[in-house]
């Protein structure tokens, strides 16, 4: 096996590299300056925020912004997680070559089984406590795509079930925008919370109203396109 | 020794220089490397390096994570949740690209059996 030939001047351009220390000098020096002048104290929208957190009923304040208060534009977001899902399946779908050629193993195959239900009990856990703990949604649903991904890569002829996804995917991108026009006719608000809320509640299983609600459709949504991406990114070859 | 980092400044300064440095080692990868994987996770890098940023600006020291609990009922003494919730978006965003550009490069590879951007001359006949 003959050693390619290290060719300095590529593998160390050093315009470049001097070129990147003299303009990451400067952006350095701008922003300490900036810092350095910031007062400590400042008044954000995030305190505001914080003040309003507790009329949801929720305890925790990131997973109120995301879900209530943003939750639009957490919308918005789930449809560019789909579309980039849709665009992996049209562009790999084509071609049907495997990329992975390498065989499992026994201890991955037996160790797989083992871990798969503890991984996807886990996420469903930080998905539905994902109003009460940190976690939540995408986190929970990217822990269920990892489960899967185990299953990918140590069993050959597992391949994720379709039609169960398309009606996961389906049911909980339908959910979440009826939930959303509920809403909007009970209280004239795009995802308003018509669910009871009481602050008397924060910290219980069943509190919030729709966030927590919301939070697991986002779970099931996210889950289930991670799944088909990890799916669509191997693509076992079950011919060999 | 440790009351010189718990300084709002310093940290600031240390969490500002040390995520510039991972977004130019990101930037440096991204134009110098030839590799179409190599420059997705330059990409990557970069992506962190402004994660790193957000949340560590909005650290402040002997205030809790933003949830509300039996210990914790006051808001005045929480972390800002906002840059929280939009970094998660971004992870979520920038996943997604990665994914997606992985998607190309994989099925680039396959259809020419081509790894560098070099090497790419199919728009030049």
């Amino acid at each position: 096996m003959s050693r390619r030939k290290i060719n300095i001047k590529r593998e160390l351009p050093t315009t470049t590299l001097s070129g990147f220390a003299l303009s990451g000098l400067l952006v350095l020096t701008i922003l300490n300056i900036l810092l350095h002048n910031m007062p400590t104290k400042i008044q954000t929208a995030g305190d505001a925020l914080l003040k309003l957190n507790a009329t949801e009923g929720v305890a925790n304040a990131v997973t109120t912004v995301i879900v209530f208060f943003r939750g639009l534009d957490t919308l918005g977001e789930i449809a560019v997680l789909f579309i980039a899902s849709l665009g992996i399946g049209l562009m790999l779908h084509s071609n049907s070559k495997c990329n992975i050629k390498a065989e499992s193993n026994f201890m991955l195959q037996t160790a797989s089984k083992i871990l798969f239900p503890v991984i996807l009990l886990f996420g469903i856990y930080v998905m539905i406590y994902g109003h009460l703990s940190p976690g939540g949604g995408f986190q929970g649903g990217v822990i269920i795509a990892s489960g899967v991904l185990l299953l990918l890569i140590s069993h050959k002829a597992f391949e994720v079930p379709h039609s169960v996804i398309v009606a996961l995917e389906t049911f909980a991108g339908v959910s979440y925008v009826l939930i959303g026009l509920i809403g909007l006719l009970v209280l004239d608000v795009f995802l308003g919370n018509f669910l009871p809320h009481d602050i008397s509640q924060m910290g219980l299983l069943l509190s919030g109203g729709i966030i927590p609600l919301i939070y697991i459709i986002v779970g099931i949504k996210v889950g289930s396109e991670m799944s088909m991406i990890v799916q669509n990114l191997i693509k076992r070859d079950h011919d060999v | 020794m440790f009351e010189f980092f718990n300084q709002p400044e310093v940290i600031k300064t240390i969490v500002t220089i040390g995520s510039m440095m991972l977004f130019f080692i990101g930037l440096f990868g991204l134009l110098t490397r030839k590799n179409f994987i190599k420059i997705f996770m330059s990409i990557a890098i970069m992506e962190t390096s402004i994660f790193l940023l957000f949340i560590g600006l909005t650290f402040k020291i002997d205030f809790v994570a933003p949830i509300l609990d039996s210990a914790h009922l006051d808001a005045a003494m929480m972390n800002d949740p906002i840059p929280h919730a939009m970094i998660l978006t971004a992870i979520v965003i920038g996943m997604a690209v990665l994914a997606l550009g992985v998607s190309f490069a994989i099925e680039y590879f396959k259809l020419t059996g081509k790894t560098e951007i070099d090497e790419m001359n199919e728009m030049r006949h």
